[in-house]
């Protein structure tokens, strides 16, 4: 240990640490400081903590105590609060570049060192200075906009009420900024691993590092013996049943007998720091023997293939679907295109690692387990830890969350904190590594699929014949249910009178599958918009008019048998056409010599809510003695801006200043049950509930001529209202895949403009334009920015991510996307009002992803002439397809 | 089931139940999908269902209090409001009916299904 003396904002602090001590850990940890947030390990890749040390930008991870005698440590907090912030601060958040906010503190301080340099720089310049801080959510549009504006802020060009919204001429429609986006910039909103805990033990987790093996034995002896363990515990101490289950019991917290997949947990460790927790991991023995891995679905249906669960089928769920007579629709077709389509596993790499923190509030039968975590929405997860866990009292809160993309509908850190609280009977914090979280998180399905689709004479679509494959993975987590909703959404945008298809789902020794953003629909519609492209070139037609030409109308019915009474898919497809003629015509001339330029088309639509019956969400709502309006409803906000969109609602139904709405969203003691965060809901269902249960207020306020809620109660009138909106919708049958899954859809176009190296077949997505119609639009700024995050994950699923169990261990070996890759965008919102949804509106979040791999695929073949059908379409596979297509093969 | 049983399953495990003289929606668990369709009619053949012939005063006690709460909260209260309010222990409310608090009181009712998430 060594004392050092350095200048943190201002002040000097004397700070004893070991020298090879990161100051990252000595600004979080001693200094509690925790604006510089974690996330890559320390590895210095993904710039959330970057501070200003004497001056320059510096990634704290990788900064040593030894080299920092004296220096001068500028961080996050340093520059400005939530009541007073720093103009750069106060551009983020106008701007619309704060979504989860985890990446936010890192890109402003590098922000800052480029503006004190260069107070006018170029967008170049500027992606040359972030070129190292990592974004998942906004695809780096608004980030970039956020330095522009910053800029001229600090140049007095404009001044920050200059850039505010008037929002005396209503609020919807407003880009008002997000009442939470203050906190998220200037580093004072708690994430969990921000969170203190008194005499907290920290947890580190023994793995298997077999894919498949039976655990012969465990022996702790020698780990209960390491210097500061306090304690080890394995399956056998797990009060519960040990598994977790969402549609299948197939998941154990701690593995038993045996580990079906590469880092399930097999051992926890709590020690009194996290290096002695490690430590003690490291010295836990296990005897593995380890069995047979099927690594793909062609090995897991291989004749005498291992079963993953013993007893089980590898193949564990089969759905088929039946609209009209499929034979007749091959009678009726001039024109036939049939081809194999592939996705790959994806992880949805939110920043923030899946920490958790748990522990036990109370004594004896009413002790209540209090899991802070993530994401609210898993709640009815963590309820399942009743049996998994073995205990009934258990309460949710929500920290901050840093982006989530669908990982937290599955139990991942919260199963094992929760139950090393109630073992140790102390509390406890996890925060694993990024290489851990990777390993505990479900990812998106690989999908294989082959599909079939047919035209007549009059470029009529007549049928579609899909079978599809998921890679389950070792734990089925939400697997039938992405099945399902593929099926739910298969015809995408279009009329096609049949339809016959079969979707399965196969178990694997892999990472498992679960709900990532849109979770299912985007492997499928890649494919069918691919498709649709293929048979607009077979029949010589435009692939815009042919989609046009086949878009349902309010009328006729989706694959699923839903009649629909609305469907504005083909006002996207005209709004985007004059788009589509400008960005033709420049691509022309680029159609010879090495770099050459091509557009694409491909259209989405997408459903709604969690489908079928039972989707459900309830919000109530409160007039307080000060006039101000409470909403309680466990609405998770991991980034998205659904802070913003309840405000908004709240304060346009009963005519208050969005100061006077206040949010109680996060905790599952103080609120109703609003159901997941998922399938694109919260709008359409929790903001609809909310303005439910404020009719029902206003009603009161109304029948008793009370104004306030004094006057309420004086009246005998309670304060307090209940507001449940329930889809009416039903299940898929069985046997014919028909039902009606959704009351209501958000629709768009996307175009894709790209260049082709054809000497190395790298793609560089040059802009995407996104038509969408989503309905009333309540926040412009905030759906722009859902559209343009969904973009740049779609392009990084079209050209560049990969997720490999063991080996993809960080943000460099997944590809994660970078301001380097970023690209133009240009959204064009159209608002045709749902019947059924709040004010109009719908969600936007999910949807985005559905057309984008298709569009930069179409238009890779209108630049090259030949196509990728197995995603991620990377120079190797795009130069080889050249080349064989060069071969005549 | 009482005689009727399930008339019809579905791909996400919802089957329609007739539950004394009306039907009623069903998920895998048994649990109501719709909670407004809870009468004490249907508590008491959900009641028989699970091997509980007569629901008696400490039952709708327990059964009225979750509703009351259900309905005004609209959530599960958490055990300890649970034991304020009906003045029983925990082990006593789990006693009286099968499958305890959870799978058993919750259920009969009406409340829905805390894992009926996706």
């Amino acid at each position: 240990m060594k004392a050092f003396n350095i200048c943190v904002n201002g002040l000097w602090r004397r700070v004893v640490a070991e020298p090879s001590r990161p100051l990252l850990d000595v600004l979080r940890e001693d200094l509690r400081l925790t604006g510089a947030k974690q996330s890559c390990d320390r590895k210095g890749q993904c710039g959330a903590c970057t501070v200003i040390v004497n001056g320059e930008a510096a990634k704290s991870c990788l900064k040593r105590m030894a080299d920092l005698e004296g220096a001068d440590v500028i961080t996050i907090e340093g520059l400005g609060t939530p009541e007073n912030p720093h103009l750069i601060q106060e551009a983020f958040v106008l701007a619309g570049a704060v979504q989860c906010g985890y990446c936010t503190p890192g890109m402003i301080m590098a922000a800052k060192v480029l503006l004190n340099r260069n107070p006018s720089p170029s967008e170049e310049e500027i992606k040359k200075a972030l070129s190292r801080n990592l974004c998942r959510c906004t695809g780096y549009r608004k980030i970039l906009a956020a330095v522009q504006l910053a800029a001229r802020f600090l140049r007095g060009e404009q001044e920050p009420g200059q850039v505010r919204p008037d929002l005396s001429k209503g609020l919807i429609g407003a880009s008002m900024p997000r009442p939470t986006a203050y906190l998220r910039a200037c580093g004072a909103a708690q994430f969990t691993a921000d969170i203190h805990l008194e005499g907290a033990l920290e947890i580190a987790v023994v793995r298997s590092p077999h894919h498949h093996a039976l655990i012969q034995s465990i022996d702790v002896q020698e780990a209960r013996k390491m210097p500061g363990v306090e304690g080890v515990m394995t399956a056998k101490d797990i009060r519960g049943t040990n598994r977790i289950k969402y549609l299948v019991d197939d998941q154990p917290v701690l593995c038993d007998r045996k580990a079906h997949v590469l880092g399930a947990p097999v051992a926890i460790v709590a020690g009194r720091t996290k290096r002695e927790a490690l430590a003690g991991a490291e010295a836990v023995q296990v005897t593995y023997q380890p069995l047979t891995a099927v690594r793909t679905i062609d090995e897991a249906l291989a004749p005498g293939a291992t079963e993953v669960h013993e007893g089980q089928p590898n193949l564990c769920f089969s759905q088929p679907q039946v609209k009209g007579e499929i034979e007749k629709a091959w009678r009726d077709s001039e024109a036939i295109v049939e081809a194999d389509f592939s996705t790959q596993m994806i992880h949805q790499a939110a920043l923030e690692p899946e920490a958790c923190v748990a522990f036990l509030e109370g004594d004896g039968e009413e002790a209540e387990l209090v899991v802070i975590g993530r994401g609210i929405n898993i709640h009815h997860h963590v309820m399942v830890l009743q049996e998994a866990i073995g205990w009934e009292n258990i309460r949710y809160e929500e920290a901050f969350s840093g982006g989530q993309f669908g990982i937290k509908l599955d139990i991942t850190s919260e199963a094992l904190a929760g139950a090393a609280a109630l073992h140790f009977r102390r509390p406890i914090r996890y925060i694993p590594s990024l290489t851990e979280s990777m390993w505990m998180t479900s990812k998106r399905h690989p999908m294989n699929c082959r599909l079939k689709l047919g035209a007549d004479g009059e470029g009529r679509l007549t049928g579609l014949d899909v079978t599809f494959i998921l890679e389950n993975g070792a734990y089925t987590s939400w697997g039938k249910a992405i099945v399902l909703r593929i099926l739910q959404m298969l015809s995408g945008c279009y009329h096609i009178p049949h339809v016959k298809a079969l979707g399965q789902l196969v178990y694997t020794n892999n990472a498992w599958g679960g709900a990532a953003r849109g979770a299912g629909p985007p492997q499928m519609n890649f494919a069918l918009e691919s498709a649709m492209d293929l048979l607009a070139r077979k029949l010589g037609g435009d692939p815009l008019e042919f989609r046009l030409q086949n878009s349902l109308r309010p009328g006729q019915s989706t694959s699923t048998g839903q009649v629909v009474e609305e469907w504005p898919f083909p006002g996207c497809l005209e709004a985007l056409r004059p788009h589509l003629q400008r960005a033709r015509g420049e691509a022309a001339v680029w159609k010879e010599g090495r770099v050459r330029r091509g557009v694409g088309i491909a259209g989405g639509s997408f459903g709604i809510g969690k489908a079928g019956p039972g989707d459900k969400s309830t919000v109530a709502v409160e007039l307080d003695p000060d006039g101000a309006l409470t909403v309680y409803g466990s609405i998770a906000d991991p980034g998205e801006g659904n802070d913003a969109m309840l405000t908004q609602l709240a304060a346009h139904a009963m005519g208050l200043y969005p100061e006077k709405i206040r949010l109680v969203t996060k905790d599952t003691g103080r609120t109703p049950d609003s159901s997941s965060a998922s399938g694109s809901r919260v709008t359409y269902m929790s903001g609809g509930a909310m303005l439910l249960a404020i009719e029902e207020l206003k009603k009161a306020m109304s029948e008793s001529g009370a104004a306030t809620h004094q006057e309420l109660v004086k009246a005998g009138k309670p304060t307090r209202y209940m507001g449940t909106k329930i889809q009416q919708t039903t299940p898929l049958d069985p046997v014919t895949g028909q039902g009606v899954p959704y009351e209501s859809r958000v629709h768009g176009v996307q175009m894709a403009e790209v260049e082709v190296d054809t000497e190395t077949g790298q793609i560089t997505v040059l802009k995407m334009t996104a038509v969408v119609d989503l309905g009333t639009v309540i926040n412009p700024q905030v759906v722009e920015g859902q559209i343009e995050g969904g973009l740049d994950m779609g392009a990084g699923m079209a050209l560049r991510e990969e997720y490999v169990h063991g080996q993809s261990k960080d943000w460099v070996s997944f590809k994660f996307p970078t301001i380097r890759n970023s690209f133009d965008s240009e959204i064009i919102l159209l608002q045709t009002p749902r019947l059924k949804g709040p004010l109009g509106a719908v969600g936007v979040g999910e949807f985005v992803l559905l057309p984008t791999s298709a569009a930069v695929m179409n238009a890779l073949e209108d630049a090259t002439g030949v196509r990728v059908r197995h995603l991620p379409a990377t120079p190797e596979k795009v130069f080889g397809a050249m080349a064989a297509k060069k071969a005549g093969v | 089931m009482n005689g009727e049983g399930a008339k019809k399953a579905s791909a996400s495990g919802h089957r329609v139940s007739r539950l004394a003289s009306r039907e009623v929606l069903l998920d895998q668990e048994g649990f109501l999908v719709d909670p407004e369709e809870w009468s004490e009619e249907v508590a008491s053949g959900m009641a028989l269902e699970q091997g509980l012939p007569r629901l008696e005063e400490p039952h709708w006690r327990v059964i009225r209090c979750l509703r009351e709460y259900y309905l005004t909260h609209g959530k599960a209260p958490l055990s300890r409001e649970i034991k304020k309010k009906i003045g029983m222990s925990l082990l006593e409310i789990e006693a009286l009916f099968p499958g305890g608090l959870r799978a058993g009181a919750r259920r009969i009712a009406g409340l829905p299904n805390p894992r009926g998430c996706m």
